[in-house]
């Protein structure tokens, strides 16, 4: 169709048009680079969070792959086989005395671990490196202790302790360990080598042993074929648990799971921002320049060529900004980590990658194709024989049915191109689609609109004449005003109010989730005295015991649960292992009964359970269904009577399900509990751990610091990410005022000439932006409103609260910008001498 | 194809506007021929329809009824694309605002009418047009950096510079003064003449008409 030689003058002259009028392509560019900056901050900030939570998460677990075998350690050949998948390291766990002539003894979580201990994280230790000493084999074996043990025994470095009747020598004070889930080791807590505890030979005393095996994958193996192999070496053995880390990063999974949501939801409206601005600005760009397009038809080019001139210097301009866009991105952790407070602990990692990149670049490119066909068929609509009449009407989007067929076409990909990427992908697919149903809203609207002022009667008045002029008349750009700032705004406010829900969910957790001691195996006669302790060391603490006892979610209607329920599900981490499920007369305050009713009191033979509403949806289970927990070994029957919304903000322990206490009654429980002090947490513990022996008090903090430290960077991520939104809103509302500023001027002009004075133009101006403006504002709520209820409700399963003050504070602000924009635009009305300016025109 | 074939025809050639109950019958039914080498000035009185037929020639107006004929090429028929090829080809159009395209120099403007017909790297030719019409100092200037009548000059450089057979050209001085209109015409007569290619030129400069090979004059949409 087109030569070498016609590809190479195109090519020339859209770069000369560029280099001599960048000025009118910068809002182009801008437009661009916010919107792909946006998307490739959002797919690396996902790449990143995700990494930062699977590293945490495997440290948590201190491996990839953690086994526990029970009271037997893994068989030799079991060992064997796995050694030749992963580096492996084994632990055992178990309770024993530790004690110190003359001071005592305490019973103590005593670990020993091998020489490849940890397989991630390190051992810290006071004085450091101690850690090594249990590797030496000369002279008395090391044991390192925790700050407990120190207190309690009065310890210090190179002191003998007894154990078993082993003489261990102190090695050093244990600060952290990296694997902290699942060693509820926060009272007492030590380790010694594994050789020495092989020694002791246990091996036939029946004692509670833990054997832990932990599997380390090596980096360039594939993972998950890896835990599949692992996975069907010890699929024969009902008594070997397998572990992974996302198990491990349960209480995060739920923000996680919202934020990445949101991460979606961003995007997918950056690009269609983007794209509206695109259509405008290039409709602008376009409109300037009819004389020109207009010259070089008389000079008989063909439209087709003026297009594909016009569609080059896009492309060009889209390469650009992609380019330094995803550059950027790439490069913003590292302006993150300078201006993200240290204390915080955040460390981000640029990662670079060609096909990142290309996946950017690809996306910019349906966009601009999608939006950019619109604007550049309004060409052939720009005739050379203005020329002869020098008349210059504005030319308007143009649809026609070919048109339509290829924005389908490129609607389709991108949205499939998109979707396919996305995790949660019918959601995805309905944000597309709820922005295309608001597409035609706003387009309705905008009819609707001049459809009233027709309607109504001609007030006799200059200022409304003119102003009913430019909204009403035939060519007016009206509608694509409307459609651009109503779909602006509305994006705009739903996304600040899914973010401001989102941030107020985090902000909630952050302090809830950080009690700072967690009691466990508080005995029923214990938590009274245990109780008036606590006020007598702080009359403020704020506490919560709740009664329990531990459960094994065994079946679900007589099916075995491990076989309905697959290993990634949403909800999994409710079967597996050890639950806690507490009991209660009254459902528990803020939880909302969705299904079923709560039961009434009585009715000891038959348990009765109430089940997180969320969990059961995940795993299919239903009001009436039956369920098999196993409790103290005893495997008992219950039926579903209702459904909860859990609310796991709040401080205390949240139990996914909850009994009738006449059948709890029944049962040997135990309490446990949360305290938030303002007091040293370590002060509080000691003092309870000699007060009442029995009990663990678990220091969390050190826990929560690594849940602490993800959920600011969410937090973090969505204020950014919620400023960035403002600014592509901006942008398109940028745009849909300068559409119509060629025309505008032009008007003015003409209006000013005819003698109508300043204050009518600007009085006009006011009244037309007003019409408009106010009309969309009630739309854009409402729209708002209804969008980020149904995605905070349903899709994060928050509670929405519409803030009124940041409404208005918006829309407010918007109108403001928008019209002081229009103000500026049109500037050169305000300049008294017209004449030149028509010559300039 | 001999020198006295004629570059443009208009057969029987009507030309209104609007719908049945506002119409306005601009020409009704004309019919001339103009040659190939021929000089010929439109006149008549505002309103007439000269600018009208100016554009039917240049395929930027469909008839009503009637049939045009361009270098012997019935265009009357002729879709969007193939009226921009006859346009590049075979007509130069010089227009009473000259119309420059804006960011482009003297130069560049003159060569556009080259590569709209895909001659490219043609510089020295259009620098020597140029330099012809004494715009030797003004090559590398913008429109705005040249006055009326030193655009108007680039604007004919750029209808001649692809020798095409047609000029057409409306009112081409109407926004000079006297003495540069007069240069004007002598530089447009002298290269139309040693190009031989025809010219048809609206004005209302009686002067000017009468040094023309011939005068067509129009009233109420007839040829007089
Ligand atoms: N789009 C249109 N719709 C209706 N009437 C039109 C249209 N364009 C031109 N006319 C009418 O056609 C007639 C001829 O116009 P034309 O421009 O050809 O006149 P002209 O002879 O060039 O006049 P002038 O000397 O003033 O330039 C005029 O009466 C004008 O009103
Ligand atoms: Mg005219």
């Amino acid at each position: 169709m087109f030569n070498y030689q016609q590809w190479l003058f195109i090519h020339r002259y859209a770069i000369r048009d560029i280099r001599r009028s960048y000025k009118k392509l910068w809002v182009i560019a801008i437009t661009l680079f916010i919107s792909l900056l946006l998307l490739s901050l959002t797919f690396s900030i996902k790449q990143s969070l995700n990494d930062e939570i699977k590293s945490n998460s495997v440290e948590l677990l201190g491996g990839d792959v953690q086994i526990n075998s029970g009271i037997t350690p893994l068989s030799d050949e079991r060992l064997l086989q796995l050694s030749k998948l992963a580096k492996v390291s084994q632990t055992v766990n178990f309770f024993t005395m530790l004690s110190k002539p003359g001071e005592g003894a305490v019973f103590t979580d005593l670990r020993s671990v091998d020489e490849h201990y940890p397989l991630y994280g390190v051992v810290q230790t006071e004085p450091a490196g101690a850690r090594e000493k249990l590797l030496v084999e000369t002279g008395a074996p090391a044991v390192l202790i925790n700050e407990n043990i120190q207190n309690q025994l009065q310890l210090k470095v190179g002191d003998e302790l007894k154990i078993m009747s082993t003489i261990f020598v102190v090695g050093g004070v244990i600060v952290s360990v990296p694997d902290l889930t699942n060693s509820a080791a926060f009272g007492e807590f030590a380790i010694i080598s594994k050789n020495e505890y092989d020694k002791f030979d246990l091996r036939t005393a029946g004692s509670f042993l833990h054997h832990d095996t932990r599997l380390k994958i090596p980096k360039s193996n594939d993972y998950d074929s890896i835990v599949d192999a692992v996975q069907s070496l010890l699929a024969d053995d009902n008594n070997i648990r397998m572990k992974l880390p996302s198990d491990s990063a349960q209480s995060l999974r739920r923000i996680i799971d919202n934020f990445s949501n949101f991460l979606n939801l961003v995007s997918v409206s950056a690009m269609i921002i983007a794209g509206i601005g695109i259509s405008n600005t290039l409709l602008s760009f376009i409109n300037q320049r009819n004389t020109s397009i207009a010259i070089k038809k008389s000079l008989g080019f063909s439209s087709q060529t003026i297009q594909l001139i016009y569609f080059y210097e896009i492309l060009v301009v889209l390469l650009s900004a992609s380019i330094v866009a995803y550059a950027v991105g790439v490069l913003s952790p590292l302006v993150a980590n300078l201006v993200i407070p240290a204390s915080f602990g955040i460390s981000l990692q640029p990662s670079f990658s060609l096909l990142d990149y290309a996946n950017v670049a690809f996306i910019g490119l349906l966009v601009v194709l999608i939006f950019s066909i619109p604007s550049l068929y309004s060409i052939p609509s720009i005739e050379a024989a203005a020329l002869f009449r020098n008349t210059f009407q504005s030319v308007n989007l143009h649809f026609s049915a070919k048109n339509i067929l290829y924005l389908l076409i490129l609607a389709a990909i991108l949205v499939a191109y998109f979707v396919l990427q996305t995790r949660q992908q019918t959601l995805t697919l309905s944000y597309f689609f709820a922005f295309f149903v608001s597409m035609f809203v706003f387009y309705g609207v905008a009819k609707f609109l001049i459809f009233v002022l027709r309607q109504l009667p001609a007030f006799p008045n200059n200022t409304y004449k003119i102003a009913y002029r430019n909204i009403a008349s035939k060519k007016s750009l009206a509608p694509i005003i409307t459609i651009s700032l109503g779909i602006g705004l509305t994006l705009l406010l739903t996304l600040s109010f899914v973010a401001d829900n989102l941030k107020r969910e985090i902000v909630q957790s952050i302090p809830s989730m950080a009690p700072d001691l967690f009691f466990i195996s508080v005995n029923k006669d214990e938590k009274e005295p245990l109780e008036v302790f606590i006020r007598t060391l702080d009359s403020d603490a704020i506490m919560e015991f709740n009664p329990m006892v531990s459960a094994t979610f065994v079946a679900l209607n007589a099916k075995p649960i491990e076989s309905l329920v697959s290993r990634d599900n949403r909800s999994h981490w409710a079967i597996q292992g050890d639950r806690r499920i507490s009991w209660s007369v009254e459902p528990p305050e803020d939880n909302l009964i969705i299904k079923g009713e709560w039961w009434k009191p009585g009715n000891s033979e038959q348990m009765l359970v109430s089940m997180d509403s969320r969990v059961a949806e995940d795993l299919g289970i239903n009001v009436d269904d039956e369920i098999t927990l196993s409790i103290l070994g005893r495997e008992v029957v219950g039926i579903i009577k209702n459904l909860r919304q859990v609310d796991y903000r709040g401080m205390g322990t949240n139990f996914a399900i909850i009994i009738n206490t006449a059948f709890a009654q029944q049962l040997p429980f135990e309490y446990v509990g949360t305290l938030k002090s303002e007091h040293p947490s370590g002060e509080i513990q000691s003092q309870v751990l000699r007060q009442f022996p029995n009990i663990s008090a678990i220091k969390i903090d050190r826990i929560l610091s690594k849940v602490g430290q993800i959920m600011n960077k969410i937090f973090i991520a969505v204020t950014s990410i919620s400023l960035i939104v403002i600014v592509i809103g901006m942008i398109v509302i940028v745009s849909a005022v300068m559409v119509q500023t060629s025309l505008r001027k032009y008007n003015n002009l003409i209006y000013k000439i005819l003698g109508v004075d300043f204050a009518t133009i600007l009085k006009a101006m006011t009244l037309e932006f007003a019409i408009i403006y106010l009309t969309l504002i009630s739309f854009s709520i409402s729209a708002a409103a209804f969008a980020s209820y149904y995605v905070v409700e349903n899709i994060f399963t928050l509670q929405w609260q519409l803030d009124w003050g940041l409404t208005l504070m918006l829309t407010a602000s918007t109108g403001i910008v928008t019209f002081a924009l229009i103000l500026l635009a049109n500037k050169n009305m305000f300049n008294p001498a017209v004449y030149p300016l028509i010559r300039n025109e | 194809m001999t020198m006295n074939k004629s570059a443009i025809q208009f057969s029987d050639v009507s030309l209104s506007y609007g719908t049945s109950d506002n119409r306005v019958e601009v020409l009704k039914g004309i019919s001339f021929s103009i040659n190939a080498d021929e000089i010929v000035s439109i006149v008549g009185p505002s309103g007439s329809g000269k600018t009208s037929i100016i554009m039917l020639a240049a395929g930027l107006e469909k008839t009503s009824s009637g049939a045009i004929k361009i270098n012997n090429e019935d265009i009357t028929n002729l879709n969007e694309n193939a009226l921009s090829a006859v346009r590049r080809q075979h007509v130069g159009i010089v227009f009473q605002s000259f119309y420059l395209i804006p960011n482009l120099t003297a130069l560049e403007n003159v060569l556009l009418s080259l590569e709209a017909n895909q001659k490219y790297n043609k510089d020295e030719e259009a620098i020597s047009l140029l330099t012809e019409f004494g715009l030797a100092h003004r090559i590398h200037h913008l429109p705005s950096e040249l006055s009326g009548g030193e655009q108007q000059r680039v604007a004919i450089a750029r209808a001649l510079i692809n020798k095409p057979a047609i000029i057409l050209a409306d009112e081409p001085t109407g926004n000079l003064d006297e003495t540069t209109s007069k240069n004007m015409m002598q530089l447009l007569f002298d290269y139309t003449r040693a190009q031989q290619t025809s010219l048809v030129l609206v004005t209302h400069d009686n002067d000017l008409a009468q040094q023309c090979d011939r005068i067509i004059e129009l009233k109420d949409g007839n040829i007089v």
